[in-house]
């Protein structure tokens, strides 16, 4: 709870680093996803990663915790070292449980949620907690109640993932990974499975979290989200760092060629709207 | 046409029979279970070694035919090995090794049927695997693999007839025997028949409800 608790204070950008990748190198066979990435997010931080289908911002993320396993770089969580293998091959070697254990102190959550779908809400949120830090089980409730009732779902605790909405399910789902009080939440592309409607839930929900000084790493296509809510927006290409800074600066001044013409194509669809809006404003709609 | 009086006047037989039947149907599912779990978490796992043996013992015991195996057991594996082994031991590492290299692949299709995604979402909150597999996978893979298991639990009863070969006094052992008494096999065979549809019919019913309830259970 300690990291919903400091509701309004400002976070304090300029903190320790929480996160820090060291030219993480990704290969799936032959095919070379990540060429060496540098990252370092700090305490309280919002990086916002984006980039062209393929372009390995999922694949970075899922470096992140080691759901993917780089061929080679080096990860440091809350100055704890997850993973070390140098390109020849050198480095140390963190024993399994280690990793478990290390792993926990981030959050993930997905496209697709991934509830479990044989636990009811709170079951989902408790897992955690209960099974793998070993907590009793009515603290673990308590603390799980609390979650779901800030996620705004406390009249769905007993309910299946199947009975919830996209959106309750993804809240459900930011629920479950809060509830290990992570040192940094990773979302991957967390409302691209939504119905437009249910979006705004979401994002809600999420800028609640960085309001209240949670370290966040997210991939999303929701550029208006990136540019209201995130301190940094990074921008991947071809498994590379292309260009990095302050939403206002990347979303509106892009200098990258490739990330213009990303970044213009957004620009594109607003503008094919404008008209309608414009007319709208004006009352002219039929 | 039928002769009724053949299959009251020998009806104690047949009962014990069906009671060998029974008796071998049940433990051989519980060693058999004991067996495709083991065999189809080796194949479950990342060491490749361990996956290439728990392959061999499938496609072994599943490309053998039953009736071979229960023979070889019997007659050719006790000179090999030097032991005596009872026609009853024979009978029971015949049937439960091969009905759980069938439980090994329904248990390895069920776990390999669950969503990757439940994996990378166990994996996230810090499961180790033994966790996962407890918490998370096993139990959406079992609800998937009740109609499968039920299956071939049924025809493991009705596999346990080839126990006869080997002179288990079992169902089908007993009607061969009344038979070559009474000289009437149409009626104690028959009778035989009726006895496995009766015992079948409604375990196959309670299967597909099962199977109703645990799919919507999801």
């Amino acid at each position: 709870m300690s990291t919903i608790q400091t509701n309004n204070a400002v976070p304090d950008k300029s903190g320790k680093p929480v996160l820090r990748l060291d030219r993480i190198c990704l290969k799936f066979g032959d095919k070379r996803v990540l060429n060496g990435i540098d990252l370092s997010v700090v305490e309280g931080e919002v990086v916002v990663l984006i980039g062209a289908s393929g372009s390995g911002k999922t694949s970075l993320l899922r470096c992140i915790n080691l759901l993917n396993v780089p061929s080679s770089g080096s990860i440091v969580i809350d100055e704890e070292t997850l993973f070390d293998r140098q390109v020849d091959g050198k480095g140390a070697q963190i024993p399994v449980p280690e990793v478990n254990r290390i792993r926990s102190k981030t959050g993930m959550v997905f496209q697709q949620f991934n509830l479990f779908p044989h636990m009811t809400a709170l079951e989902n949120v408790m897992e955690g907690p209960v099974i793998v830090k070993r907590e009793p089980k009515e603290q673990a409730r308590q603390k799980a109640l609390q979650l779901l009732d800030l996620m705004g779902l406390a009249q769905h605790v007993e309910k299946y993932p199947r009975q919830l909405s996209g959106g309750q399910q993804q809240r459900v789902a930011i629920a479950r990974a809060m509830a290990m009080q992570p040192k940094v939440m990773l979302f991957d592309e967390p409302t691209s499975a939504l119905d437009p409607e249910l979006v705004g839930e979401v994002m809600k929900a999420m800028v609640e979290l960085a309001k209240s000084g949670m370290t966040m790493v997210i991939v999303t296509h929701e550029l208006g989200f990136a540019f209201e809510v995130a301190d940094r927006v990074v921008f991947l290409d071809q498994g590379l760092v292309a260009e990095q800074g302050p939403p206002a600066r990347i979303l509106l001044h892009p200098e990258h060629p490739r990330l213009k013409t990303f970044v213009g194509r957004f620009h594109e669809s607003a503008d094919l709207l404008r008209p309608f809006l414009e007319a709208r404003e004006a009352g002219k709609t039929c | 046409m039928f002769d009724y009086t053949v299959i009251t006047n020998n009806i104690g037989l047949l009962w014990q029979g069906l009671l060998m039947t029974l008796y071998f149907t049940v433990i051989t599912i519980g060693a058999g279970m004991l067996i495709g779990l083991f065999i189809g978490l080796i194949q479950l796992s990342t060491f490749k070694p361990l996956v290439i043996l728990g392959q061999i013992y499938v496609e072994f015991f599943r490309n053998i035919p039953l009736l071979v195996t229960l023979l070889w057991v019997y007659y050719a594996f006790p000179i090999f090995a030097g032991i005596n082994v009872t026609k009853f031991w024979a009978g029971f590492i015949g049937l439960s090794c091969y009905v759980g290299s069938f439980y090994a692949e329904i248990l390895r299709a069920g776990v390999q049927s669950v969503d990757p995604g439940q994996i990378d979402a166990a994996t996230a909150i810090g499961m180790s695997y033994g966790q996962r597999m407890r918490r998370i996978i096993l139990p959406q893979a079992f609800r998937k693999m009740i109609p499968p298991l039920a299956g071939q639990s049924i025809i493991q009863m009705k596999n346990t007839t080839l126990l006869s070969m080997i002179t288990v006094p079992d169902l089908l052992y007993q009607a061969s025997y009344i038979s070559s008494f009474t000289y009437r096999p149409m009626e104690v065979y028959t009778a035989v028949g009726v006895i496995f549809l009766i015992i079948l019919v409604p375990l196959t019913l309670l299967s597909r409800k099962l199977e109703k309830s645990g799919a919507s259970a999801r």
